[in-house]
């Protein structure tokens, strides 16, 4: 019987050990993300050594987002306008005074900024894969608050590549995997 | 004499030959029959010198003289060289690449021209395999320039390789004879293939409601915003839009010599895609419904024989009442994506794969 407890008692510090929160989404419980209509991308901060990708995952992200039809994304052209009237120094981390001048501007609901923080091969001896690792915020437009924030990574070094090689998934596939990823989280 | 028996039965003969056609994939073409009446049969044409787009060296000279040559072997009578020299002097007309209301009235008052042949070269290469890429549309001229036909071609010389490569191209002059005299018939209407050629979706896709398919739209395509590594990719991605949105039937697309008049008349600079200040003045001079603008992140031909071309844009359509995108996509795409069985399906070109994808696009307004 005393074993029998104790099997019990380890099988439910186990399961326990699974119930963690989930910690690459963080959603502002009072926020109404209905009234969001329009949203504006902002050019996304590049911790990489792949120049052209924070403007890639940018047109992929903008296009993937307005595809869903859940809301509406203001153009590039207005919202490069919006940075140039706002005098945003560095549009990839705006401060919140020149978030809510922007949004004003451009008559936006809410701002997403984010961050490449990973795009291109990796290499872990022999074996070598694409991978993409990213993250999203999006600021309520009257306050500059952070109502939403999301990361993914995508693609990297499985068991397959190390046995088998073959350099991974296509990037075009694992970004897209990415940014499809993040709009779930933003939708879910 | 051997019997009826041999190694080779004469079914394995034919089937060998037909894997070794399949192997060699169709160039890509994309022709388009407009206003048939204006089109170059009887009238005088004022064909311009050619539009560089292709960022390096080529033989334009050659290349014009050609495509002239071909026009008039097709019956087309064309403005003598001399008096389109005197005109443009007179005129000061630098820009070959589109006609302005101005330029267009004069050719018609001053030469009798009755239309204007623009050509843009998109890529020229002479090293093996030799590849070309060509646009060229007749656009009316008075006092309202419009397209009349617009055409395109894009060929490699392995596109056809056929078997124990019999069939590749490796001079350059025959790939450019090729191409040229197929520009020239298709646009005087004497090649009657008008074939659609290979058609790519796009990765994504958003069409509001506002577009009926019953009605006729005015359309200005913008430059779009070129942040690829390709000179001139934005240029020869708006000229892909022109083709195929002329083509579907749905649009009259403004001729982009008039868009570019207006947008140096007005200074508008695009830095990063159209904001809606430029919208809104370009929707008030041009008195188009919609505005065609974009951006391309990837425009690249393969390096020599290996390798696959790769197109990666997105284009948005903004809407004149609502100043809101009623039409957006994004594509991503290689040459080799359709490849499944040796080199079948396979584009060769970045410009045959922009056609491409970007009719994929356009035919989404039908469905």
């Amino acid at each position: 019987m005393t074993c029998f407890r104790k099997a019990v008692a380890a099988l439910m510090l186990f399961m326990m050990a699974g119930c963690t929160s989930n910690l690459d989404l963080y959603r502002d419980g009072n926020m109404d993300f209905g009234a969001v209509h329009n949203v504006a991308i902002m050019p996304l901060a590049n911790l990489t050594r792949e120049s052209p990708a924070a403007d890639r995952v940018r047109d992929i992200f903008a296009s993937m987002l307005l595809a869903t039809g859940g809301v509406y994304v203001i153009p590039p052209g207005e919202v490069a306008r919006g940075i140039s009237r706002a005098g945003i120094s560095n549009p990839a981390t705006p401060s919140t005074e020149e978030l809510v001048k922007m949004a004003g501007i451009i008559k936006a609901d809410a701002i997403i900024t984010g961050t490449i923080r990973e795009y291109g091969e990796v290499r872990s001896g022999t074996a070598s894969a694409n991978v993409i690792s990213l993250s999203f915020s999006m600021l309520e437009a009257q306050t500059g608050k952070a109502v939403w924030s999301a990361s993914t990574t995508r693609g990297g070094i499985g068991i397959f590549e190390r046995l088998f090689g073959g350099g991974g998934e296509p990037m075009n596939d694992i970004t897209e995997k990415a940014v499809d990823d993040v709009i779930k989280k933003l939708f879910q | 004499m051997t019997s009826s028996r041999s190694f080779f039965s004469r079914g394995t003969v034919i089937l060998l030959i037909g894997l070794s056609n399949l192997a060699g994939c169709a160039p890509s073409r994309t022709v388009f029959a407009g206003d048939a009446a204006a089109a170059a049969g009887s009238a005088v044409v004022a064909v311009l010198p050619v539009d560089n787009l292709s960022g390096g060296t080529a033989p334009l000279k050659v290349l014009r003289q050609e495509l002239i040559d071909r026009l008039k072997e097709n019956g087309t009578t064309v403005l003598p060289d001399a008096e389109l020299d005197t005109f443009m002097s007179r005129h000061r007309v630098r820009y070959v690449g589109g006609v302005d209301r101005g330029t267009s009235e004069a050719f018609r008052s001053e030469t009798g021209a009755s239309a204007v042949l623009v050509t843009s070269l998109e890529l020229y290469n002479e090293s093996f395999p030799p590849r070309i890429a060509l646009t060229a549309r007749l656009v009316a001229t008075g006092g309202d320039p419009r397209i009349i036909r617009m055409e395109s071609t894009a060929m490699a010389g392995d596109d056809r390789p056929g078997i124990l490569g019999l069939g590749l191209v490796r001079d350059p002059r025959v790939l450019r004879a090729k191409a040229v005299n197929r520009l020239a018939d298709a646009l005087t209407g004497r090649d009657a293939g008008t074939g659609e050629g290979t058609t790519m979706r796009p990765e994504s896709l958003y069409r509001s409601r506002v577009l009926d398919p019953a009605r006729r739209y005015s359309v200005a395509v913008m430059p779009f915003h070129n942040t690829s590594d390709r000179k001139h990719a934005g240029e020869i991605l708006a000229l892909h839009f022109i083709r195929e949105l002329t083509r579907f039937g749905m649009f009259d697309v403004i001729e982009p010599g008039v868009v570019r008049d207006d947008l140096l008349r007005y200074r508008i600079i695009m830095e990063d895609g159209v904001s809606m200040a430029d919208a809104e003045v370009m929707f008030k001079m041009l008195q188009a419904d919609f505005l065609l603008s974009g951006n391309v992140n990837d425009f690249e031909d393969r390096q020599g024989s290996s390798g696959a071309p790769k197109v990666d844009f997105s284009a948005q359509l903004l809407e004149q009442k609502s100043r809101k995108v009623a039409w957006g996509m994004d594509s991503r795409h290689t040459g080799d994506d359709r490849t499944w069985f040796f080199d079948v399906g396979k584009v060769n070109t970045a410009s045959g794969l922009a056609a491409a994808t970007v009719r994929g696009a356009i035919e989404s307004f039908g469905k």
